[in-house]
Formats: C-alpha cells, structure tokens, sequence
C-alpha cells in the first residue's frame, strides 16, 4: 500500500511538472541503475535514453561538487542549443528529470521539479 | 587651460614619445575633460601598449565615462603587465561591489592590503563592503536584468587567503588543472581534486545533449546548498569552472562565467 | 577485441567506448563465439559461452512456462562487478550478449548502448545465405579455430 501511495505521488509530481510550458517530459529515475521508475512523455521521447544519460551526468557533478567540499547537487541545468535537461536529485536514489525546449520557462520548471521533488523522495 | 595642461600638451608634442601623456591624461581626467582625456591616453597606449600605468590611466577614464566594462578590461591588462598595481585591484574591487559580488570585491581589496598595508582607503573600503554585505549597491541595469557589463573574475593564480572564498579554474579533458584554484567552504585546497572528476564532463554533456536532441551543448549549472557551480567549455578541450557562494543569482554566474570563459580562450591562444 | 566476422567490430567497438563495459561476448544460442573482447584467456570464454547460453535457454523456458513473451533481459547486480545477458535476433539467426561492467558505468547506459549496438549489427550483417549446420564432429575443429581467431594465434 504504501508503495501504491508513493507512485502516486509520483504520477502527480510528474504531471505538475509537465504541464509548465515547454516542457515535453518529465520522468523519476533511479540515479546509480539509470532506469526510469515514472515517465510522463511526449510522443517520440526516448524515456530510457533520458534516464541513462541523465542520471550518468547527475552523479558525475555530484562527485565533483562534494569533491569541492559542498553538499550534493539539489539541482542541475543541462543546456543546449535545442533545449534543456534539468534534473532534481532527491533522496532514495530518485531524481526528477525533465526535458524541455528553449521556450521552457525554465524558472517556474525548476520551482515545480524542486517542489515535486520533495514530495516524493 | 591651466598652466600645468598648457606644459604638458606643449611637451608631448615636442617629444610624441614621451611619458607626459601619463600626467596629461590624469590632469585632463581630474578637469573633466574626457573626451580629451581618452584621446591622449589612447595615444600613449598605442606607443606603450605593454604599460601598466597606461592601462590603469585608460580605466579610470572609461570608468569616468560610465564605461565600466571598458573599464575592468583595461585595470586586467594592468594587472597582467604590474600584479601588485593597487589602483588596478582598487578598480576592481570597487566595480566587483557595484556588481553584488561581495566575495570577488573582497578577494581584491584583501590582495591591495597585502601589498599596502598603511593604504588607509583599502581598510575603509573593506570595512564598508563588509557592513553592507547583505545589501550590495545596486549594479546597472539591475530594473531590466542582468547587469548589462557582467564583469568577470580573474583567473587568479594564487588561491585566496580568505576562509571559504569561491573560485575559478581552468581544467584540461584529461583532469588537470590549467589555470586557477578552488577553495572548499573550510578552506582547503580541493582544485586538483576537482579538476579530476570533472574530466569527461565536457564530453558526457556533449554525448548528453547530441542524444537527446538538444544539439551543442552549451553550459551545466549546478545548484548545491553551500555553493553554485557554473561549467563551460571555452574550447573543446578544456572547461571552465565558477564556483560562488549561492546568494548570488544563477542568471548572474552565467554572465560572470562566459566572461571568464572568453578570458580564458584569449589565454588558451597566448600559451597554447 | 576479436571478432570471427569483420562487420561486427565497429559496432562492437562504439558499444564498448560509449558504455565503459568491461567485458563483452557475443555468442549464438547454441553458444558458438562470434566476438569477444576483455576476456585473456580461452578457456574462459568458452565456459562464459557455455554458461551464458544455457542461462538464456533456462530464462526463455521460464517464461514460456509463465505464459510471458520472452524476457528483454537479465542483469545480476554485483557489489563490484555486474552482468547483462540480452538474446535479440539477427539476419544471422538469434545472438546473445554478455555484457560484464562495472560501478564507472550503470545498467541503464550499458543497456542503452547495447540496444543501439544491436540495431548496428543488425543493419550491418550482410544479407546472404547463413552458413550450414555445425555437424558434431566438425564441431571441435569449429571452435577451436574459432578460438584461435579471437584470441589471435
């Protein structure tokens, strides 16, 4: 049950998340496998790949930013000419990434993703 | 014209090479003539181009003329040609305030003191950005975004003797340092460190970015609750690292740091 | 790396420099070799082969008793070390994966990769007429110039 509770949670952290503008998915993946455990795409987006390159990127920074002597990533912004991936990392391994275009608005994406991404870490 | 103005024009045109552009240039600057002013500064620059007095002339005319991007430009060139200038690391402190980056301003005025201790301006000046570090003096352009002339930090080859202050560092693909330092929040030395994780990182955002449709990747930043971090990547084969303290905006990191980035590929070009 | 056929290398190849595997075999389901890389020693990709192979047939057996298509994949996660084995089809008949990697790397890239690699060899195998049945007694000349190939001697 409480494991019903949580990807609930999940489903609506992630469809908070898609529904700022720009945004074309948003998916919960598990950092160190690179695996997707909630997705909410838009068709023709490769939810496996996002995951996998996302959570590698992710843990890379974080090893440097610790490596700096701060305290993990509570947020990263990969950018792009075409747009953008940010990534939320949570706790139990979870982040929340999502995919965006350059007519995202980045700022309210990154207020929903750290907000959502308290409520199901 | 005064008389002092009068002799000096007189003599720079008996003797173009001459060094009285220096006192020209300031005496006209002090007059209020700066038009005038740049005029003779920019003259004696184009004979003495490697002059830091020059220079630090030139940046305090620009300074005056409201340009203070022209303005940090020429006390860097200062600093590159006399590193213990302190008018050149005053400039910069003071145009580091008017910015909102307390940490940078600090970091200049503390090297000014080392090198003049009885300077009593210096002491009054970190007296005073420190009483007002929760509040910065509003930098231009802050009612339409970002400062139109981000100013960009040094890449200083000597680490800060201040406890926890940020830092900037030039890393090569292979996770060397280049250029540059990183402090950690307790003040240890964690460049190299740093530098070696972050090797691939150009090329896993590259790889990142191609795969997932966003073409050439552009810039990573990275929010942590003791400090931001900001990558670039000034060529293919190096990356840019600005790390400060997170009361300062990300929009304005990004600034700070392709600045430094531009910076950094005109060295890459000097001693590649 | 080694490879009994030559358009397998390059994809191979981009597998292995895009998903930091350690190591990597490639074998039929009836467990005949066709590339390696990161193994040093026969004997060990023989067994490799051997288990792989039967590990996959068990697998697809189960699933076919569970009444579900066959499974994608099998990973087991190691502290130090961890395996992929993955069956996908080929113009040459149905091929197996071994994939061996380490924490420098995680499941999801390894997968990603391999997924892509297989789409290579796919569009890569030439498309002519599949070799003739392994007879038995051809069989241990088969491998063992097989072996020789890969390991090459």
């Amino acid at each position: 049950m409480a494991g019903t509770a949580r990807m609930t949670a999940a489903d609506v952290a992630l469809e908070r998340v898609t529904q700022v503008p720009g945004v074309r998915g948003s998916l919960l993946i598990s950092a160190t496998d690179g695996l997707v455990v909630a997705e909410r795409l838009m068709d023709g987006i490769d939810g496996r790949a996002i995951a996998a390159l996302a959570a590698n990127l992710v843990l890379r920074l974080g090893r440097a930013t610790v490596g700096a002597g701060l305290q993990s990533p509570r947020f990263v912004h990969l950018r792009g000419n075409a747009g953008s991936v940010l990534a939320a990392p949570g706790t139990d391994d979870l982040v929340l990434v999502a995919l965006v275009g350059l007519d995202a608005n980045l700022g309210l994406a990154r207020l929903e993703m750290l907000d959502a991404v308290g409520r199901v870490s | 014209m005064t008389e002092d103005i009068r002799s000096l024009t007189a003599r720079l045109a008996e003797e173009p090479s001459s060094l009285a552009f220096l006192e020209l240039g300031e005496a006209l600057r002090r007059r209020g003539q700066l038009d005038a002013a740049y005029k003779v500064a920019r003259g004696g620059l184009g004979r003495y181009p490697a002059l830091a007095d020059a220079h630090d002339l030139m940046a305090r005319i620009l300074g005056d003329q409201g340009d203070l991007a022209g303005a940090f430009d020429a006390w860097v060139e200062a600093l590159r040609f006399d590193p213990m200038r302190i008018g050149a690391l005053k400039g910069i402190g003071f145009l580091y305030f008017r910015a909102g980056d307390v940490g940078a301003a600090l970091d200049h005025l503390h090297r000014a003191a080392e090198i003049d201790p009885d300077d009593a301006s210096i002491a009054q000046a970190l007296a005073r950005i420190r009483a007002d570090a929760g509040a910065p003096a509003p930098a231009p352009g802050i009612n339409g975004g970002p400062a139109p002339h981000a100013l960009a930090p040094e890449l200083s080859e000597t680490p800060s003797t201040e406890k926890a202050e940020p830092g900037l560092m030039l890393v090569d693909s292979n996770g060397l340092r280049l250029k540059g330092s990183l402090r950690s929040p307790r003040n240890e030395e964690v460049g190299d460190r740093v530098a070696a994780e972050l090797a691939g990182v150009s090329k896993e955002a590259s790889r990142t970015s191609r795969l997932l449709g966003l073409g050439a990747w552009q810039s990573i930043a990275v929010e942590s609750a003791e400090g931001n971090l900001y990558l670039v990547a000034p060529t293919p084969e190096t990356l840019l690292l600005t790390v400060r303290d997170p009361a300062l905006p990300m929009a304005q990191l990004g600034l700070i740091a392709e600045r430094a980035a531009k910076e950094a590929r005109e060295w890459l070009e000097q001693h590649g | 790396m080694r490879a009994l056929e030559p358009w397998v290398l390059q994809p191979l190849q981009t597998f292995l420099t895009e998903s930091s595997a350690r190591l990597i075999l490639l074998m039929t389901t009836s467990g005949q070799v066709i590339a390696q890389h990161g193994f040093s020693r026969s004997f060990e990709v023989m067994t490799a082969a051997a288990l792989g192979s039967a590990i996959v047939a068990s697998t697809e057996e189960l699933a076919r008793i569970m009444g579900s298509p066959r499974f994608g994949a099998l990973v087991h996660g190691g502290n130090r070390q961890s395996c992929m084995l993955s069956a996908f089809g080929t113009p040459r008949g149905r091929w197996i994966g071994l994939v061996v990697f380490g924490p420098e790397t995680s499941v999801g890239i390894v997968q990603l990769f391999f997924d892509q690699m297989v789409e290579a060899l796919v569009s890569a195998a030439p498309r002519e007429q599949p070799a003739p049945p392994v007879l038995a007694e051809n069989f241990e000349r088969e491998l063992d110039t097989s072996l020789k190939e890969l390991f090459g001697r």
